[in-house]
């Protein structure tokens, strides 16, 4: 203990606790950031698109950012707990000398925090700004969607109309999405994209579906009685399929 | 409760004060409600046929609840005071220490008593109640989610419970610290003799029952079916439930501004002398930072739902965009509140635990100055960064990357937070109690909730995570493993100073590991179900979501059974626990100095304060 401690303190990272907060630091770190990032990719639904691919490696990389800090507290905690416990019904000694402040630790402890602040502001940043164009282009399948409770319509530029959502792989869409009643949004799961539905007003969101097959669409924002049921889905399919169903669905319309 | 014995001292010449209780509050209450419905219904014209459905039973409700507010009020008494005022003639002496309770004995918990101690007590007794009715309300949300078709509870009652559920929730967790302990331990903490403004304080507390009563009459007109935001357009269609949430919300509104204004002014007129702001103990800080956030939150509140009133009663189109209106105007509205307010609790709670984290380690606070520091950076940044909520709304996209920057800049001064608490255990000889292990639970709770917490102020993510649980379970890691955690640790801290007991160690234990094991179970399940794609406020499921939601349906009920043995702690540590010493925990702030029972005006002499309370172990040589 520090009264046994000879007059010149050690250098003080070899201090057996810091030491050993140290080793334990390393192992929290590797621990929680690999069972961080093992809970998130493998709850998260597989992506169904380049938007939730590279929203996945984002949270991927904050996860192992935030690690180390994260890794510190836990460490720093086992070590405290792992120490001096005191059990009873009185109070401990009280410590042999007060530190009260360490404007280093602090000082360091800021900067860090203000850089993985920087970094995550910056990886945000630069995957929002691909999605911002995705919205602008005009070469994109555009497709109106419209929120009512409880369901979903979607309108192609041809005239079908549907209930299910159909789309051709690898061919960017443009959706302009709206609502006849309260708000609603749309939220097509697998690829990542949520957008709200507010009645009055056109709000838009772009994706590129990247794999063939059906996926999920959900409302998630309550909109009254059947909020839970107010689901549906989204057929990826190839772009001949998508144009034979494209035609076959406007003649019904038209026919209707 | 006992039952009543009307005060009977029959003194001639009694003061109206005198005879005016809970019960005469009812009273009036009620019949001024059942008076004013009448009326309006026999006066009020029909609709014309063009006005939205339901127009008149709006007003007809209104009216009636807001008379039941009026009537409950004077009837408590809250209206004697002004009006001597306006008649030239102020309170006699007599009338203030009856008002004080002095020498009244429980009677005065039923009363509009005016002696902070007693407010605390009222404080704590309601925060319990509304845990009890919100945490029920979660048992049943939990049970109905316990298999994917639900399916028990009908659509629309699930709607209800989930919204009840949350607003209960929210205004609990607002008052469960700076209610109980902020009105009973604070002023004696900073050396007071009572607040700046007893009678406001008083005011404060009744509002919030007063505001109960809406609230629970929606339960039996359509309940509240929007969630805890009543986001417009949907409240505007929502049943005559809404109208008990709008009248709950204005009541409530109104009782934290008078209570922010009172603590507020408390803090800075009237700390002992000496006690400098080096001085004043960092649960101070932690309280009035609260409160002076929600000074400017919560009149946004109170107008956002005014507007909806006007909306719904009077065919105004404020919220309702075919009428030149707009639903994100409110959601503006509702999040310029609700941002700051998730701090309005969360501050406070770790507040108090930094207050005992040298307590319990028998150390100097580590960094005073960074502690304050990021108390109030994340105060001043809080009021900066409420349209994160409205990321996907298509409000603004072009401010959603300013209000990433904002958001994630929070993260900074909460480091700090971290910061001070590790630094004052590191090294620490740790006295093993359930607050000090709260503290270790707040660092891990708080952790997850603000590391989610960044994925979600990511902009993309959020687009995936937004209105899913993970939010859900996100939150829930903040107000309540952090939040809740803290006032759970409060409460056995300072439960010897307001009961003179101690509270039953092997019960607080249980609680702890009960609640906080149950409370990670549980919600690690939702941020599964979140992860794999279910929406938020949704009564059935699709069947692959189902193994997490029974986890966190059994983790959901071990919390309950660990808050039971907790509420049978309170009442039995505080009938038959062992008596406590005036300083059972050694600690340094002024609150211990006193004896239990606590004088009227708490100090025959006021203190003087001439060191900080951290001074703990010798000075390093």
């Amino acid at each position: 203990m520090t009264d046994l401690m000879p007059p010149k303190n050690p250098q003080w990272w070899k201090r057996s606790d810091v030491k050993k907060t140290f080793i334990l630091w390393i192992i929290c770190t590797a621990v929680i950031g690999y069972v961080g990032v093992e809970f998130h990719v493998r709850n998260l639904v597989d992506p169904a698109s380049e938007t939730m691919s590279s929203i996945i490696s984002l949270m991927r990389m904050f996860t192992w950012a935030a690690a180390p800090v994260a890794g510190l507290v836990t460490a720093m905690s086992l070590t405290v707990l792992t120490s001096k416990r005191h059990y009873g019904d009185n109070p401990p000694a009280e410590a042999d000398h007060e530190i009260r402040n360490s404007p280093k630790a602090a000082a360091v402890w800021i900067v860090i925090s203000g850089l993985l602040c920087l970094f995550a502001l910056i990886g945000g940043l630069v995957v929002l700004e691909q999605e911002n164009e995705g919205v602008l282009n005009t070469q994109a399948i555009q497709v109106d969607v419209t929120g009512q409770q409880w369901l979903w319509n979607f309108d192609y530029a041809n005239g079908a109309r549907s209930e299910d959502l159909y789309l051709p792989v690898n061919k960017p869409v443009v959706f302009h999405i709206t609502s006849v009643d309260v708000k609603h949004s749309f939220w097509v799961v697998q690829m990542g994209i949520k957008m709200d539905a507010n009645p009055g007003y056109t709000t838009e969101t772009a994706v590129t579906p990247n794999k063939i097959g059906v996926f999920d669409v959900r409302c998630a924002e309550l909109c009254g009685l059947l909020h839970a049921y107010m689901q549906t889905k989204v057929h990826i399919v190839s772009q001949a399929d998508y144009d034979a169903w494209l035609s076959a669905h406007a003649a019904m319309e038209a026919g209707a | 409760m006992t039952t009543l014995t009307q005060h009977t001292s029959a003194a001639p010449g009694k003061s109206i004060i005198e005879k005016l209780n809970v019960f005469t509050a009812l009273a009036l209450g009620v019949i001024s409600a059942i008076v004013v419905w009448r009326l309006s219904l026999a006066l009020l014209p029909q609709d014309s046929e063009e006005v939205r459905l339901f127009s008149r039973e709006d007003k007809i409700t209104l009216l009636s609840m807001c008379a039941w507010f009026i009537g409950f009020m004077t009837g408590i008494g809250a209206l004697v005071g002004p009006m001597r005022w306006v008649m030239g003639k102020d309170l006699s002496h007599d009338e203030n220490m009856f008002l004080a309770g002095e020498n009244m004995g429980p009677k005065r918990y039923l009363r509009y008593t005016t002696d902070h101690k007693v407010v605390g007590i009222q404080y704590l007794f309601i925060t319990i109640l509304i845990f009890f009715l919100g945490g029920g309300l979660a048992m049943l949300i939990r049970t109905n989610l316990g298999t994917p078709e639900g399916g028990w509870l009908h659509a629309q009652a699930y709607n209800s419970i989930v919204g009840t559920h949350g607003i209960l929730m929210i205004v609990g967790t607002i008052i469960m610290v700076t209610g109980p302990f902020g009105n009973f331990i604070m002023p004696i903490m900073i050396g007071a003799r009572d607040m700046a403004f007893p009678r406001l304080n008083a005011l404060s507390f009744w509002l919030i029952v007063a505001a109960a009563v809406p609230l629970i009459w929606g339960q039996f007109i359509g309940g509240i079916t929007t969630g805890w935001s009543a986001y417009n357009p949907l409240a505007g269609q929502a049943p005559l439930g809404m109208d008990g949430y709008i009248m709950y919300i204005c009541i409530f509104a109104i009782s934290t501004m008078v209570a922010g204004a009172n603590i507020t002014t408390t803090v800075v007129k009237m700390r002992a002398k000496g006690m400098t702001w080096n001085r004043t103990p960092i649960f101070i800080y932690g309280v009035v930072a609260s409160v002076a956030l929600a000074l400017p939150a919560f009149p946004v509140f109170f107008l956002s739902q005014i507007l909806s009133a006007f909306d719904r009663a009077l065919d105004t189109s404020f919220y309702n965009t075919a009428g030149g209106g707009s639903g994100w105007l409110y959601e503006n509205l509702f999040w310029i509140m609700g941002h700051p307010e998730v701090y309005v609790i969360l501050i406070p709670a770790v507040a108090a635990l930094m207050e005992m984290a040298p307590v319990f380690t028998r150390r100097p606070l580590f960094s005073f100055n960074i502690a304050v520091l990021g108390i109030a950076g994340i105060s001043g940044l809080s009021v900066l960064v409420w349209a994160h909520h409205m990321y996907i709304s298509g409000w603004a996209p072009l401010l959603n990357a300013p209000f990433m920057l904002t958001t994630e800049l929070i993260s900074i001064p909460t480091g700090m937070l971290f910061l001070v608490l590790i630094g004052t255990l590191w090294r620490g000889r740790i006295w093993m109690t359930m607050p000090l292990m709260s503290i270790f639970a707040l660092l891990w709770n708080f952790m997850i909730g603000g590391v989610t917490g960044i994925y979600l102020s990511d902009v993309p993510a959020d687009a995936f995570l937004h209105g899913s649980m993970y939010v859900t379970a996100h939150f829930h890691y903040t107000l309540m493993g952090a939040g809740l955690t803290g006032a759970l640790a409060a409460l056995v801290y300072w439960f010897p100073k307001m009961t003179g007991r101690m509270f039953d160690k092997t019960l607080s234990w249980i609680a702890f590991w009960m609640v906080q094991i149950g409370f990670n179970v549980a919600f690690v399940g939702m941020f599964m179900v979140g992860l794999a794609g279910q929406p938020r406020r949704v009564e059935s499921y699709a069947p692959t979501f189902s193994t997490a939601n029974l986890v966190t349906t059994i983790g959901a009920y071990t919390i309950m059974i660990g808050m039971l043995v907790l509420l049978h702690g309170v009442i039995t540590s505080a009938r038959n626990g062992v008596k406590a010493p005036k300083n059972p925990w050694q600690a340094k702030t002024l609150e211990w100095t006193v004896d239990y029972p606590i004088p009227l005006e708490n100090f025959d002499v006021l203190p003087v304060v001439t060191t900080d309370p951290y001074g703990y172990g010798k000075a390093k040589s």
